[in-house]
């Protein structure tokens, strides 16, 4: 008797990056349609939607359980980014909760069998470049563009290569170590798969048993936490370096 | 398909578009409707404070008014009471001294009316004394005297009994 496909369990290990569904050439460069972007429509078309449920019909008083739930993620959000920036920085919190929210569901979407969005390095890079762009901007607001080139000779002109890598490396090492992490967490998630699959077919069972269960305590850490933990720490770094680009806050 | 690691031209394009839809998804499903009612909720919470200030200063000013009022009230009754006690003793002070006025004058009429029937009396008495001394006289005398010697005789015997007195 044939065995369903979905039931024979993960039989060959692939390590892969994200499929092509559509490939265009513009101007000799191609751009190619990928799963990711895909997948972050489903991400997006999710998000979205539990903004638009949870703030349905808003009301000053008596407030529906919704409201509670969306009043606290705003106001959450806007007390990390005004604990961690500042109250100056306010204007930053939309942004915040956009990536802390697409990171969390995009990692988040490896749960439902689906390729994390996150586990694409060029989303994380895209990621990274938005920072180092709002950084360089803060910098170059801050200090104009003279004092901005100045400080890469600061405090001496031999600094200057060193510095230029310092500055290049934030964005890399951001996109890398949340990318690293989630890609690490699907390959080992596939490992274990193939392993469990090829442990069952060991002692004979053509239904792969030791797939149930098993899988869904490394999960827990490489879905779950890591998923939340990345997209924490990604933001947080954000925040960090932003706000750092600029002068101190004067208190009060 | 594309590499393990790799960076793509199209995949960083879309990305970035798709964080920008996100972006402002976010800012105009979530953080505008909330911000919107949570500004509200905050401008309505100050309103309410504004207004029970408001009230308990409208309260206090009304207490202060209310008591200036009590005040004065209790000036004027005081005041009147003093007024009506000055003018009651004003009145007795009237009274008793009309009533002396008046007893004085009962007694001063009283006076009079005794000194007039004194000389009524003393002039009656003199009349009588003089008839009765003319009829002794006739009858002593048993004789026609003149009016003349007859005013003289009395009037002489009349000072005799005033000295004799």
């Amino acid at each position: 008797m044939a065995i369903p496909s979905f039931l024979q369990g993960s039989s060959e290990l692939t390590v892969s990056g994200p499929k092509i569904i559509a490939s265009f050439d513009v101007f000799g460069i191609t751009i190619n349609f990928t799963e990711t972007i895909v997948l972050q429509w489903f991400v997006i078309a999710i998000i979205l939607g539990v903004c638009r449920f949870l703030t349905h019909k808003l009301t000053v008083r008596n407030i529906s359980k919704r409201q509670v739930v969306a009043e606290m993620l705003v106001e959450s959000v806007r007390n990390l980014v005004k604990d961690t920036m500042g109250k100056r920085w306010m204007c930053m919190t939309p942004y915040i909760a956009t990536i802390f929210s697409f990171s969390i569901c995009g990692s988040l979407i490896s749960m439902l069998g689906l390729r994390s969005v996150t586990s694409d390095f060029s989303v994380l890079a895209t990621w990274a470049a938005i920072t180092f762009f709002l950084i360089t901007a803060t910098k170059i607001k801050f200090n104009g563009v003279w004092g901005w080139l100045k400080s890469f000779a600061a405090p001496v002109p031999v600094m200057l290569p060193i510095n230029i890598l310092s500055e290049i490396a934030t964005p890399v090492s951001m996109a890398l170590r949340h990318f690293g992490n989630i890609a690490g967490g699907a390959v080992i998630t596939a490992l274990l798969y193939y392993g469990l699959t090829g442990l069952s077919h060991l002692i004979g069972l053509d239904i792969p048993v030791f797939t149930i269960g098993i899988p869904a305590v490394l999960s827990a850490y490489f879905d779950l936490f890591s998923g939340f933990m990345q997209a924490f720490i990604f933001v947080m770094l954000t925040m960090v370096f932003i706000s750092n680009a600029g002068p101190a806050e004067e208190e009060g | 398909m594309l590499d393990f690691l790799s960076i793509d031209v199209g995949t960083i394009l879309f990305t970035l578009i798709n964080t920008m839809i996100l972006f402002f998804g976010l800012k105009h499903f979530l953080f505008k409707p909330v911000n919107a009612v949570l500004d509200q909720r905050k401008q309505a919470v100050d309103q309410s404070l504004q207004d029970a200030e408001d009230a308990k200063s409208a309260a206090e000013s009304t207490k202060a008014e209310y008591e200036e009022k009590l005040a004065a009230a209790k000036e004027e009754s005081a005041e009147m009471l003093r007024k009506a006690k000055r003018q009651a003793q004003r009145r007795a002070d009237e009274i008793v001294a009309e009533a002396k006025a008046d007893a004085a004058a009962v007694m001063q009429q009283n006076a009079d009316e005794l000194e007039r029937e004194k000389r009524r009396a003393a002039k009656e008495l003199r009349n009588e004394v003089s008839d009765l001394a003319v009829l002794v006289a006739e009858k002593v005398m048993a004789r026609e005297i003149n009016p003349d010697d007859h005013a003289r005789l009395i009037d002489e015997f009349i000072n005799g009994v005033e000295d004799a007195e």
